[in-house]
Order: structure tokens, then C-alpha cells, then sequence
């Protein structure tokens, strides 16, 4: 059974799933304008996939890979106005962030659980209005998306979502079996009914043969039972040396990661020395500067030091904090990072575990 | 409060990051409300030798162009050096040599006869070098040019009596946040981005083209990693040093 977060109701089983033949999707896309400005995955260059508006769904890659930037970046974009300030005025109250509804098709399902972690950071003792501001106008359809050999959501207990989504489609033949998550979504639906039909016995064999399939797919295997533990025991591993001599601190994996929300705030004045912004910007603790504080002491200095905090702090005290790590295993950091550390190796290595060292590719 | 005296100067360069300051086109009118611009040769139509501007008035900013090539350059920066409160390298020349830096590892006299052949009539000049060998500099903007934000915001803070934050990371990051695919990773080209100092928004990358390092060293660039990861992908070591020098020669570079 369903539940419409709506009218609280109850709603049978078979209503809350429904089927799309692959060739109506596109003007499912371009229908959902009525609904506000459309989001989906396009190749920017080959091989590179980007969130972007979709002024033309033909651009949507449906198959699409992992994104570089996650879908972070419509809730707390990279670098933001927060607010003006002038000698006469005084700080003038923020305006409401733009309001205006979007829609994000294609969301894989560790991205959904990046979003939910998100949430519950900005929710946290420090309620952040201008996220929520964004999230409660984003509408999610999701995708459920075919692993690479850089994925390892499966260990992350990510490859899979219950709720974070209006709409989630599963790949069939030449159709996508559509489960309707909200009653948004349930709107959507309705709005074009004549695109969809009803889930054949048929569809939902075909659905359960999918779905067993891609569990299948799942090559890497990140053990998380103990880590925390394991990680506390390893504090002082010569692995954390070895990665502060291979990081580049250049902060690809921090911009990348669907779970990263640390940001700099500064302020940028106008030549007539009456008025100026300050702006937020993205942050990432790799960055030399980033525990810098008054009187010029760094906390951490060493660039090992700031590696370790990035996995702990994913790892450990993120758990300690939320009950479960903050990575999703989406498996971005590994792909971008330009020294090429590949944080399932780390985690072998700390383990225990042989690892192969491949190239930097 | 009377405007603070600025004075704007090129030693051995191209004058591209003077040009870059004319360039703010839109701004020009608020900067020169707010302060007072004292000496700008590139800016005069009445041109009066600098010397002659120096004696007439003491700079609150200098901000200094190029690299130090002739006896003529020190004499100048030294004289500007001495005639302001506070002095800002503008321009990777000023900062670590740049362009005109990049073959000091070659002596000058083999340099004249492979550049003009052999001539006895030849002006003198060393190998360039920063400003910061010769004077006290208080500040550099980086870049070849320098980024018009990032003067806007020096002006601007220093009006405030306060030093710009300015970016202190490389360039990686910008270039992730433009979303661009690593040149560096998926299309095994010379990229420095990753020991490049920041603040030009990953402009090259983003268009595709290798960053090549024109806005100098970050603090801490991880270079023996770097020369590792070449090597690796089978870069000859003497390229990826050249490559590194050219626009920070006098830049130490850790094997």
C-alpha cells in the first residue's frame, strides 16, 4: 500500500504504479512545463553528464551516468548572494531565495539518499531556510539507473529508495515501470493519464527480473560492518600518510560529493565604501586554509591530517552523529579525483585487505 | 577623507595587466571616484616621464607591473618602492617572472645569439626576476592577466583598509564546479590545474584548452605527486618541468 502524502489516505497497491512506453517519455518531459522548469541529465562534453534545464527534452539522456555535480547544486548552489549590506541601511533582510518549482528527472537512487542526508543537515541545529526554501519546491523523478565499475552504492545501502522521490521509473523493455511516490507525483501522472497505462502481470515479472538483474550488477564491495571501529583502531595507519602525499588538495572530490555542504562565507565590498554582499561559496577540507583560524593556528596543517578528516568525518563521526555514513557510494570522487584515490582501495587497505594498485586511471 | 594616491606602473612586461585594469570598463568611473590616480602612464595622453610624477607626489597603492629585467627596472621599483605605503605586484611577471622568466635556466649571452644572432650592440639585461627579490611587496594579484574581479575586490578592500580574500585553492575545484570533464584525467593532457592557483574560474579547462599555469603556484602544490602522476602516463620528465616553469622559473619546484 501506498500513502498519499496529500489526503493521509490510504491508496491500493496497484494504483501507485503505473507504465510508460520509452517513446512517450519525451513528451512526458515536455509536458511536466506546466508544472515549472524541467531538469534532466544531458551530455555537456562525451562522457560527461550535467544536470541541466531541459529547453529541449530531446537533450535528455535517459541512460545517463553519474552527473559531476549531483543535484545539490539547485538547493545550495556553488556561490550565492545571501544577503546585501550598506553604512546607511544598515544589513537589509534576505530576500526569499528564488521559489520558483523545478522539476529533476533522472535521479539515480543514491543521489535521492545524497538529498535525504542533505535534509538532514540543513535541518539540524542550524535550520537553513534558503535550502529549504529550494527542496520543498523540487520535484524528484527518479531513475533507477545500471551500475559501473566505480559504483558502490550497494554497500552504502543506497542502491535503493523507499520514499525521497514523486515519481521513480525502472527500466522495462521498451517501456519504464513508473512508481508513484506522493501525490505530487500522482498529479504529474494525472496530468498526462493518456501517456501511461495500467502494470500488466506481465510488467511486474518483467519488473522482478530487472530489478534481480541489476543486484547482480554490483562489482564493488565496500564492507561497512565495523568500519566506524575499524577506522577509530587506524588512526595512526601509515595509509594517511601515504594518501597526504598523493592528494593534491585541489577539492574535486568535496565539489563532487552529493553529501558535502561545508562553505566559506565572505564579504565583497563596492568601491563607493557605502555597500557591499556577502556571498556564500562552497568550501572543502582539503583545502589548506580550511582550519585556519584567528591568530593564523591551523588545525590541520598537514595535508594527511585533512585527507584522514575527510573519511572520518564521511565515516565515523557522521554515523556517530546520523546513524550512517554520509557517502552514498555514487562513486564520484573516485572518478574524479586527479591523483586518482579511490576510497574503496582506502578502505581495503585499512582493512586489511590486498589491494591491486591500478594507474591513475 | 581625501582619496587615496595611486600609482600604476609597468617594468619589463607586455602591459597586459594595465590594459586589464583600462578594461574595467564599467567600473572605471567608480574607481576613479574613489580614489585618486596619481600616475597611469598607459591611461595619459600627456606623457611625463614617471620619474618626474614620482617626485611630484607620495603613493598611498603602487601597484607594479612586469618583471625586473634591466638595471633601469630596479632603479624604478626601487624609487616606487620608496615613494609608496603600500606596494602590490600585479601580474605573474611581478609576482614570480612569468613568460619572460621561463628560459632562466639558459645564460643571457646564449639566449642573444640564439634570439638575434651574434651582435656586440646589445642592450643590457639579467635574468628576469619578482619584484619581491628586489623590494618589499605587500600583495600580489596573480594571473596573465590579472581578473578584473579580483582587482575590483583588491580596490575595494583596500578603500576598507583590509586585505582581499582572494581565492587560495587550485584550480581544480573552480574547474569542478564549471562541471568540466579532467583534461588532466580522461583526456591525458598536461593539465596544472591542480597546482594552479585559483580565482580565474577554470576559464582554459572550461574551453577546453590545458591550464598552463599562468596564475602561479598554489601554496602547498603537491608538485612530486604531480610529476608521479605524469610520469605514469608516460610524460618525459623534462617536458613537465618546462611545462611547470613556464610562467614560475623562479619558482621552487620539490623533486
Amino acid at each position: 500500500m501506498g500513502h498519499s502524502e496529500l489526503t493521509g489516505e490510504l491508496i491500493p497497491r496497484h494504483l501507485n504504479v503505473r507504465v510508460i512506453a520509452k517513446d512517450n517519455l519525451e513528451t512526458f518531459l515536455g509536458g511536466l512545463r506546466e508544472f515549472g522548469e524541467v531538469f534532466g541529465p544531458v551530455e555537456k562534453e562525451r562522457g560527461a553528464y550535467i544536470y541541466a534545464q531541459l529547453t529541449d527534452v530531446k537533450n535528455v539522456v535517459q541512460d545517463a551516468q553519474r552527473t559531476v555535480l549531483p543535484p545539490k547544486k539547485y538547493l545550495y548552489p556553488q556561490k550565492e548572494e545571501l544577503f546585501r549590506f550598506s553604512t546607511q541601511e544598515g544589513y537589509r533582510k534576505p530576500e526569499s531565495v528564488d521559489k520558483g518549482r523545478k522539476i529533476l528527472f533522472g535521479v539515480h537512487p543514491c543521489d535521492i539518499h545524497g538529498l535525504s542526508i542533505l535534509d538532514k543537515v540543513f535541518a539540524g541545529r542550524y535550520h537553513e531556510p534558503r535550502y529549504f526554501d529550494r527542496r520543498d519546491n523540487l520535484i524528484i523523478i527518479g531513475m533507477n539507473c545500471l551500475p559501473d565499475e566505480r559504483c558502490f552504492c550497494y554497500s552504502m545501502g543506497t542502491d535503493w529508495v523507499e520514499k525521497g522521490f514523486d515519481l521513480f521509473l525502472t527500466e522495462l523493455e521498451d517501456s519504464y515501470f513508473v512508481k508513484i511516490g506522493t501525490s505530487c507525483g500522482e498529479d504529474l501522472v494525472h496530468a498526462q493519464a493518456e501517456l501511461f497505462r495500467p502494470v500488466t502481470d506481465e510488467d511486474i515479472q518483467l519488473y522482478k527480473e530487472r530489478v534481480n538483474e541489476r543486484n547482480k550488477m554490483f562489482v564493488n564491495r565496500v564492507e561497512l560492518a565495523n568500519l566506524p571501529q575499524i577506522l577509530e583502531l587506524e588512526y595512526e595507519s601509515e595509509v594517511w600518510e601515504e594518501l597526504g602525499r598523493k592528494c593534491l588538495s585541489c577539492g574535486a572530490c568535496s565539489a563532487v560529493c552529493p553529501t558535502c555542504y561545508c562553505y566559506e562565507v565572505y564579504d565583497v565590498l563596492d568601491l563607493n565604501v557605502e555597500t557591499g554582499s556577502r556571498i556564500r561559496r562552497w568550501d572543502a577540507c582539503l583545502f589548506k586554509d580550511f582550519a585556519k583560524v584567528a591568530g593564523g593556528h591551523n588545525f590541520r596543517e598537514e595535508r594527511s591530517t585533512r585527507v584522514k578528516h575527510r573519511f572520518y568525518h564521511k565515516q565515523v563521526t557522521f554515523v556517530e552523529e546520523f546513524g550512517r555514513p554520509s557517502c552514498v557510494g555514487c562513486g564520484r570522487c573516485v572518478t574524479q579525483c586527479p591523483a586518482g584515490i579511490n576510497l574503496i582501495d582506502v578502505f581495503k587497505e585499512i582493512r586489511g585487505e590486498k589491494v591491486v594498485h591500478k594507474s591513475a586511471r | 577623507m581625501s582619496k587615496p594616491k595611486i600609482g600604476i606602473f609597468g617594468l619589463t612586461s607586455c602591459a597586459g595587466d594595465q590594459l586589464a585594469i583600462l578594461n574595467c570598463e564599467d567600473e572605471l568611473l567608480d574607481i576613479v571616484g574613489a580614489v585618486d590616480i596619481k600616475s597611469f602612464i598607459m591611461a595619459q595622453s600627456e606623457l611625463k616621464a614617471v620619474q618626474d610624477q614620482m617626485e611630484d607626489s607620495r603613493f598611498d597603492l603602487a601597484l607594479v607591473e612586469g618583471a625586473v629585467v634591466t638595471d633601469e627596472d630596479e632603479k624604478m621599483l626601487k624609487k616606487i618602492r620608496d615613494n609608496t605605503k603600500l606596494l602590490i605586484a600585479i601580474g605573474t611577471c611581478a609576482a614570480w617572472g612569468g613568460i619572460p622568466a621561463s628560459r632562466n635556466d639558459l645564460e643571457r649571452e646564449e639566449l642573444y645569439q640564439i634570439v638575434y644572432g651574434r651582435r656586440e650592440d646589445l642592450f643590457g639585461c639579467h635574468k628576469p626576476r619578482p619584484l619581491r627579490d628586489f623590494v618589499q611587496v605587500d600583495f600580489s594579484l596573480l594571473g596573465c592577466p590579472i581578473e578584473k574581479e579580483e582587482i575590483l575586490r583588491a580596490f575595494s578592500s583596500l578603500l576598507h583598509e583590509d586585505v582581499p580574500v582572494l581565492p587560495t585553492f587550485p584550480v581544480c575545484f573552480e574547474c569542478k564546479l564549471n562541471e568540466n570533464l579532467c583534461i588532466f584525467k580522461e583526456k591525458d593532457d598536461l593539465c596544472h590545474g591542480s597546482v594552479t592557483l585559483a580565482g580565474c574560474g577554470a576559464r582554459c579547462p572550461s574551453h577546453g584548452v590545458p591550464c598552463r599555469g599562468c596564475r602561479g603556484p598554489v601554496d602547498e602544490a603537491n608538485i612530486p605527486s604531480v610529476y608521479h602522476l605524469m610520469k605514469e602516463k608516460g610524460y618525459p620528465v623534462a617536458d613537465v618541468e618546462r611545462a611547470l616553469r613556464t610562467f614560475t622559473y623562479n619558482a621552487e619546484i620539490p623533486q
